[in-house]
């Protein structure tokens, strides 16, 4: 059964990309029905549309987004009975903005680190107007990507997992894993259809949450 | 509990963050990313070829995914995620209604599941060949049919697995 309301929420802010502007959000802990909802109601239509101009404009579907058949229901029905799986929703404006879902059980892969236990990112994707990889249509929002690297380092830390976090990048996102949050890149995953994985580390980490405190 | 980011945090997140996409996770299996290398080896293809065999028998059969959920007794929407969405592990019961409908070995659809490991998993090298020669349209071509029965052949009780 999925919950109807979440057990918590930060406010946060995103910024509408037109505008400039920062606009009020919620970092709902844990997805509820009204985000699924928005997904089905929402997100598929628009990216229905999108992927239409896609192929209006003969881009090759091995360009058009991997993320593209995901189910957030089934991902929700997956979990929603395991306590080592929790999942976070970005809402704003009335509408879900991006979805996570987060494991506790697995191991980092760092030299240093490996065998320590970190937060890993099961999955992790922004509504269809918030990408820059589908269509000619402009992002609506950014932030929302740090924002859930943000929550995932905090239950990392609540965990006593000391930050360390670990995700496989869909091919598009790697630069912004790589570069922009700081991430090391263990390479391509065999046994995770080549995707590649990234992690960060404790010290990684903490550089990461005091970024926008301290520049 | 909550967690505690600023406004200015979230400022500079939101101008860090401009012209990069986020997405995560495992792609989930379509099937024009295994030429892409990595995904023959993994579950995601023996899944794939299960979902690219109910598919083909469903169809076979003239029946929408409604139909033979309701003939198999199992919820639409597992049935759609089996055939759709390789990540999606089915359950044992599920199987079993569907080794029941189709006439085939409840124990293969199991191995290509990737719910159990044989020590000869031969079969599911062999129906991951087949579902990467079956292509997708409204009517079993006899190409198709031809596929479906070499699937068939491979997933049954007796089937040939060396």
């Amino acid at each position: 059964m999925i919950a109807t309301t979440p057990s918590d929420v930060t406010p946060v802010w995103l910024t509408n990309r037109s505008t400039k502007e920062v606009v009020d959000a919620e970092l709902w802990h844990g997805i509820v029905d009204k985000n699924l909802a928005d997904w089905e109601a929402e997100w598929i239509p628009d990216l229905q549309r999108r992927l239409k101009l896609l192929n209006q404009q003969k881009v090759e579907r091995r360009f058009w987004p991997q993320s593209r058949h995901w189910d957030w229901r089934d991902k929700l029905r997956e979990i929603e009975r395991r306590l080592a799986n929790l999942s976070f929703a970005l809402v704003a404006d009335g509408m879900t903005q991006a979805m996570m879902t987060i494991d506790l059980t697995k191991r980092a892969r760092l030299t240093d680190h490996e065998g320590q236990h970190l937060v890993y990112i099961d999955f992790l994707e922004a509504a269809p107007w918030n990408r820059n990889d589908l269509a000619e249509e402009p992002a609506k929002f950014s932030g929302s990507g740090s924002i859930l690297i943000n929550a995932a380092i905090q239950q990392s830390i609540l965990e006593g997992f000391k930050g360390r976090i670990g995700l496989h990048s869909l091919p598009q996102s790697n630069n912004f894993y790589a570069n922009a949050c700081g991430m090391t890149d263990l390479g391509q995953d065999t046994n995770y259809e080549n995707l590649r994985y990234f992690e960060l580390d404790p010290d990684s980490a903490r550089s990461f949450i005091e970024k926008g405190k301290g520049e | 509990m909550t967690f505690e980011i600023t406004k200015e945090w979230c400022r500079k997140a939101g101008a860090r963050d401009a012209g990069f996409d986020i997405g995560a996770g495992l792609i989930a299996a379509d099937p024009m990313f295994t030429h892409e290398g990595g995904a023959d080896d993994s579950p995601e293809a023996s899944r794939l070829a299960l979902g690219r065999f109910i598919s083909l028998m469903r169809r076979n059969q003239g029946l929408s995914i409604e139909d033979l959920a309701q003939k198999a007794d199992i919820e639409i929407g597992d049935l759609f995620s089996l055939e759709n969405n390789a990540a999606h592990l089915p359950d044992a019961r599920t199987l079993y209604q569907l080794s029941e409908v189709f006439g085939v070995s409840q124990e293969k659809l199991m191995g290509l599941s990737g719910l159990t490991h044989s020590n000869d998993d031969h079969y599911v090298d062999e129906a991951v060949r087949y579902a990467a020669k079956s292509a997708s349209v409204e009517v079993l071509s006899n190409e198709e049919q031809s596929i479906l029965n070499g699937f068939i052949s491979v997933l049954s009780e007796n089937g040939k697995s060396k």
